[in-house]
């Protein structure tokens, strides 16, 4: 039976033949199960992909755990990776065929924001999933500002009203108060700065020489690395952070800090990560793209897969998830947040059944929409510095985003009978989602229109 | 005729402003098989004097020549046998020879080479040591073996720079009559240099006391003409060795002296003595402390 | 005396001893061997027992005092949880080993395998049931104790909040009472600022109060009853353990080498029967591609690796590799350039600046230009390259197994390396230059004696006698290069030690304080070894007794 490495290579048919039979025997039903799947002759099978440690990597570890790149011939290593930077660079550099990116990174990079180089992302891994927590003693504070919060379960969303005047009391004694998020091209730095802007607080703009986004505002939002959140509350470094599971939930564990807000309540139904490779890579291995999509699709699914309303598979992938090669936290903290709970404080335990949405809503599609948008913020705090026409808009995120290999990938799948028609946008679908007012300010978003849209906001550029 | 000869050498070091003359104007001429021994004090600029014989050394002025030839550069013709033996520390008695025997005679075949070895190991009467490290052996035996090797390059010259000094006086004695037998059985030329005149007396044709430094200089001879083999028991009691002995001790007290007196320059020490251990004359106290003059600077 | 075999076996035991510097065994070995007892004994007692003592005093100090420590990851961890991490890590090992070799099994064997994973599962299902039910119960009956605990203090907090509101309303109309007295001209100004003083003072009292209630509410809350955590432990373990095997009857079932081929074959099989029926042009076509490739895949899969994971084993393997390499390259350089300085005072005043201005440079700034530098030869894609397709692939030349396959050679290890090398480099480099010039004179004289010409000068001579030196030299090199490569592993994110730890410290789970300190551990003890060895080497080139190098 074993193959001696001499005569690798092509088997002779005789040798098929008698393999074959023997082989089949043996394997007996199981082999029946992997037939169904048409493998795609993939230009390379045997791939790295990057993750940081966040639940949202979730389809990537899955669709390796759960055999779904197997299934289309391809051997995947998912490797963590210890920042957003050195991601992204391994990336470029061809280290990494491809890795879970934040959705303004793609964007970023291609425009030449930080690190230019041209990737692209056919899926989009996850929606929401972000939160923001606030010190205990910004808490209490908050509470004193606002009769309403003096619960053990306050009405929300909690809005940042609360918080302004303790910003104003700061600032009158020359303090800013410091908060964190994650990179400057996160989807936590729009949201945090959204949040805020929507209470008329100003988070500081980026001109061409303030790269730290500081500029004229009243507090200072500066980039701190994910596992370092918590630290950073402790030590009072920050007053308040955005950031993604579980370093909201493990704040409540610990005791240091109250979530507010999740980004579910910012801007319902958010893109939050997206899967990029570069542009190179994706003209290279076409196949292999849309395989790997396949898989991711296939994930996704897998993630969201439900019954009466419950989700069935969460508990076993946050318990494949809390291995130590992929996110590595405590199971019950991963728990906390992915089966459709969310504590705020720890006498306040909510149902979020949408706060991790992995596929549901069509949400793994690579919308034209999603692009804009993360561009209308970085013209917004001003990350581009210059004003540019509508055109210029849709042509960017049309050069990042890639729905023809997500619906090649989903016709196929479809084809093999493990998804439906109705799972995915129509054939005739422009890549916009409808226009929507679901924003904590009830500002309304129609991605064809993003001039417009910059000029509804009282804080940020105008145009 | 003269065998090895210095001819008006003299040795100085450092600039024109603050030279240090080490030897100055000597003179030696030793015949073809002759046995020299030069004595003087530590310091007195021996060591360099054999380096200048070794070719180790070039002299600032005069020439040093052995057999009518300049000699410029060290070779294996020069035997030199080191005062801290300078065994190769990392090989074994035998391997040291071996490199010696190696180097000096390329030609030899491997069985030859071990011959040769064997035979210098067994003159020295080391055989039993051959398999050892430098670190393992007795401070008498490493000198034996570094005079195993130095004869193993089957010199024209011999030169011996205090190699016994370091050893106790019964080791001494033992290595001392081995050199000697050795010599006479396979004569050939040593100059040997040594602070022991008992040592100079027993061995060499001819004693030349080296003066004080600096300007040291070689002062006259003097010839030692008993009838050799030498024997040792009955030699304390020969004449003519008592009266070399005394001698040269007086002279080389004189000198040593001289030196303390015509360095002014130098604070003179004390002149205290001990209240009850007065000594019955300066001669013994300089004899005891051969070295006492200059290190009080 | 002769020498009996019992003292020739002592005698080479004590050398042995004596050479890895272990002096502490060479009492146990003495009285083994019977020579003077209460000497020997009087020895252990000092050198062994002694220390023994003083290091369990050490655990037992720390074991008292880490529960007491709260950190940012909860408490510091105890030597047991130390432990613990150490069995969960090799656990984890294990089970990658097991899925391994799932991966590889064929035939009867996995049949066989097949049915006792089966069997396992449902024993350890039937276990997780019962666990997951006392686990709920613990929960309950945990939640009721703080609820009963909780209970009269919140009783307590509501009555003080209904006290403060009242006493506020009654301070607020006091004020405004008074105020009204101090308009009519009744009262004088001053005795509204003492009465607002007053109630401001009250108040921040009454909130002191009330924040000592919460508070004791809050640590209530916060710490739980004990059994509740250790019956959900239990629970999440046996599930933790269904989970592997489940996952092993996947690989055993669909992942596995001869299912997978299987698999592809009969897809062949069927596609040639339909092929063989066909008249559609287009079918015939695509049926064909897909034999073909299909074809193709089978014949790959004997050649398809499992993915590995990274276990601490393989991270400690690959951090010894790479520093070893590190190492290597550093004493290629270091040695013959340290000859030239030594020999030749030119090279040394030219390399003198350099050296200077570059040994002092951290790690991290090396690390960061060698992937800035080095990185561009391995462009556009690493894995295509040369360097790394010969390193990782499975035999050479087709039937020499290559033995470091295994280690997944990538760019992020060779600029580990190099940045070891570059670190390592000085020591090395500086103390062989010293061990060349400060041969002893007489040595170099016998070289010139024997009229030895260079090479022989510096091959019998030179390098021997500044041998001891080279090797103290490599021996601080080894040591400042495991050191840095930690550091570099870290930040590099090349898989070893230096990445267990770091990708520890993002994980942030309840573990990792445990683990941290476990690396910490491994790192000590592979990096004594490693200095061990280096002393060996280093008396074994040594020509005194060694003495100076204990």
């Amino acid at each position: 039976m074993v193959c001696l490495p001499l005569n690798r290579g092509l088997l002779t048919p005789a040798e098929i033949k008698m393999k074959k039979t023997t082989l089949l025997a043996l394997a007996g039903l199981s082999a029946a199960s992997l037939l169904q799947a048409e493998q795609l002759d993939v230009e390379k099978d045997s791939l790295k992909f990057g993750f940081i440690k966040l639940t949202d990597c979730a389809p990537i570890v899955i669709a390796k755990e759960k055999g779904f790149f197997e299934a289309e011939g391809l051997s995947v290593e998912v490797i963590a990776q210890p920042n957003w930077k050195q991601l992204l660079d391994n990336v470029i550099t061809g280290e990494l065929d491809g890795a879970h990116m934040l959705s303004g990174q793609p964007i970023a990079a291609t425009i030449g924001f930080g690190t230019k180089a041209h990737i692209v992302t056919p899926y989009t891994l996850d929606l929401n999933g972000n939160g923001i927590t606030v010190s205990n003693e910004i808490w209490e504070g908050m509470q004193e500002n606002d009769e309403k919060l003096q619960s053990d379960t306050p009405p929300h969303p909690i809005t940042a009203d609360s918080l302004k005047p303790i910003v104003d009391a700061a600032k009158d004694s020359g303090k800013k108060l410091p908060m964190g998020m994650v990179f400057p091209v996160s989807t936590h730095n729009y949201e945090i700065r959204y949040w805020l802007a929507a209470a008329n607080i100003n988070p500081g703009m980026y001109t061409s020489t303030d790269l730290k986004g500081f500029t004229g505002g009243d507090i200072e939002l500066s980039t701190t690395p994910p596992p370092q959140m918590p630290a950073t509350l402790e030590s009072g470094k920050n007053v308040a952070y955005c950031v993604g599971e579980p370093w909201n939930q493990q704040a409540v564990a610990k005791g240091i800090g109250v979530p507010v807000v999740t980004n579910y309540d910012i801007w319902k139904n958010n893109p939050e990560k997206v899967f990029g490779v570069t542009k190179e890579w994706a003209d290279e291995n076409p196949n292999t793209l849309i395989a790997v999509t396949k898989a991711l699709i296939k994930a996704g699914k897998w993630l969201d897969a439900s019954e009466d309303g419950k989700l069935i598979n969460r508990e076993e992938a946050c318990r494949i998830l809390s291995q130590k090669n992929y996110v590595g936290a405590d199971f019950d903290i991963i728990k906390n947040s992915m089966t459709g709970y969310f504590y705020f404080q720890k006498t306040d335990k909510r149902e979020m059944p949408d706060f991790n949405v992995f596929f549901k809503y069509k949400a793994s599609y690579p919308y034209y929409s999603d692009g804009v948008w993360f561009l209308t913020q970085m013209r917004r705090w001003g990350q581009i510095t210059e004003p540019k026409p509508a055109e210029w808009y849709a042509e960017t995120a049309k050069s990042v985003y890639l729905p023809d290999v997500y619906m090649k990938a989903a016709k196929m799948l479809i084809a093999e009978g493990s998804l439906t028609a109705d799972e995915v946008p129509a054939d005739d679908f422009d890549g916009y989602k409808p226009a929507t007012s679901d924003f904590i300010d009830g500002i309304s978003y129609d991605g064809k229109k993003p001039l417009e849209y910059l000029k509804s906001h009282k804080i940020g550029n105008k145009e | 005729m003269s065998y090895l000869e210095i001819d008006n050498a003299s040795v100085s070091f450092g600039p024109v402003s603050n030279r240090t003359h080490v030897l100055s104007d000597i003179n030696l001429s030793v015949k073809e098989n002759e046995f020299i021994a030069v004595i003087g004090f530590s310091g007195a600029g021996k060591s360099t004097l054999m380096s200048l014989l070794a070719g180790l050394q070039v002299p600032t002025t005069g020439e040093v020549r052995m057999n009518g030839k300049l000699i410029k550069e060290p070779g294996p013709d020069l035997g030199m046998m080191f005062q801290n033996y300078s065994l190769l520390p990392w090989l074994t008695v035998n391997e040291n020879i071996r490199l010696a025997v190696k180097t000096v005679f390329p030609k030899l075949s491997k069985k030859e080479i071990t011959e040769k070895i064997g035979h210098y190991v067994d003159m020295v009467k080391l055989s039993h040591a051959g398999d050892k490290l430098p670190h393992e052996l007795s401070g008498g035996m490493r000198q034996r073996a570094s005079l195993a090797r130095t004869l193993s390059l089957d010199p024209k010259v011999l030169l011996l720079d205090e190699p016994l000094s370091a050893l106790d006086a019964l080791t001494r004695s033992e290595l001392q009559d081995q050199i000697l037998n050795i010599w006479e059985s396979d004569k050939r030329t040593v100059v040997m240099i040594t602070n022991d005149v008992d040592e100079a007396v027993l061995m060499a044709d001819r004693i030349v006391p080296l003066t004080m430094g600096p300007k040291a200089t070689l002062a006259e001879p003097y010839l030692v003409e008993m009838e050799r083999p030498r024997e040792r028991q009955t030699l304390n009691d020969h004449p003519q060795f008592k009266r070399l002995k005394s001698e040269i001790t007086n002279y080389m007290m004189g000198i040593s002296k001289d030196s303390r007196e015509t360095r002014d320059d130098i604070t003179p020490m004390p002149d205290i003595r001990p209240k009850d251990f007065s000594l019955p004359s300066a001669g013994i106290r300089l004899k005891n402390k051969v070295s006492q003059p200059t290190s009080a600077a | 005396m002769a020498d009996t075999p019992k003292d020739k076996i002592k005698y080479g035991l004590l050398k042995f001893i004596d050479l890895s510097g272990f002096k502490v065994f060479d009492p146990p070995v003495r009285l083994a061997f019977g020579e003077d007892p209460k000497k020997q004994i009087s020895e252990i007692g000092k050198f062994m027992i002694l220390p023994i003592i003083f290091v369990s005093l050490c655990i037992f100090i720390w074991s008292a005092v880490a529960p007491t420590h709260k950190t940012k990851s909860g408490a510091a961890p105890t030597p047991k949880q130390v432990w613990g991490a150490w069995e969960d890590n090799s656990r984890f090992g294990e089970r990658e080993d097991e899925k391994l070799e799932d991966y590889e099994l064929s035939g009867e064997a996995r049949t066989a395998r097949i049915t006792e994973v089966e069997s396992r599962i449902s024993e350890l299902e039937a276990e997780s049931l019962k666990l997951e039910e006392a686990s709920t119960i613990a929960a309950e009956k945990g939640a009721a104790i703080t609820a009963k605990q909780i209970a009269p203090l919140s009783a307590q907090l509501d009555e003080l909040k209904a006290e403060i509101k009242t006493a506020k309303a009654s301070r607020k109309i006091a004020l405004e009472n008074l105020a009204a007295k101090v308009a009519a001209g009744e009262s004088p100004a001053s005795s509204v600022l003492t009465l607002v003083q007053q109630q401001s003072e009250t108040a921040e009292a009454e909130k002191e109060k009330r924040k000592i209630l919460d508070d004791q509410i809050k640590e209530i809350r916060d710490n739980p009853p004990e059994s509740i955590k250790a019956a959900q432990l239990a629970a999440n373990k046996a599930a933790d353990e269904i989970q592997h095997f489940k996952k092993r009857l996947d690989i055993l079932n669909t992942s596995n080498k001869e299912v997978k081929k299987a698999a592809l074959l009969a897809k062949v099989d069927t596609d040639e029967a339909i092929l063989a029926a066909s008249t559609d042009p287009s079918e015939i076509i695509s049926k064909s591609k897909s034999i073909v490739t299909n074809t193709e895949n089978a014949a790959s899969v004997d050649e398809q690796r499992f993915a590995p994971t990274a276990t601490i084993a393989w991270q400690t393997k690959r951090s010894l590799a790479t520093v070893f390499v590190g190492f290597l390259i550093a004493a290629i350089v270091a040695i013959p350039v340290g000859i030239m300085c030594g020999l030749n005072k030119i090279v040394m005043a030219c390399l003198t600046p350099i050296i200077s201005i570059f040994r002092p440079v951290s790690p991290v700034v090396w690390l960061l230009i060698f992937q800035i530098v080095v990185g561009a030869f391995f462009l556009p894609d690493p894995a295509k390259h040369p360097l790394f397709t010969t390193l990782n692939q499975d035999y050479w030349f087709g039937w020499i197994k290559n033995p470091i396959a295994f280690l997944n050679t990538n760019p992020a290890m060779i600029f580990s390396a190099c940045t070891v090398a570059m670190c390592a480099l000085w020591p090395a480099l500086v103390n062989t230059a010293l061990g060349v010039s400060a041969i002893d004179k007489d040595h170099l004289n016998v070289a010139r004696v024997l009229k030895l010409g260079f090479w022989a000068r510096l091959f019998k001579i030179v390098i021997p006698s500044s041998l001891p030196l080279v090797f103290a030299g490599l021996r601080i090199s080894l040591g400042v290069g495991w050191m840095v490569l930690i550091a570099a592993e870290a930040l590099s994110s090349s898989d070893g030690l230096g990445k267990f730890v770091w990708d520890e410290y993002q994980n942030g789970s309840s573990q990792s304080f445990a683990n941290i300190i476990l690396a910490c551990f491994i790192v000590g003890i592979i990096g004594f070894f490693l200095d061990r060895i280096m002393i060996i080497l280093q008396r074994l080139v040594s020509f005194d007794d060694g003495s100076s190098t204990a």
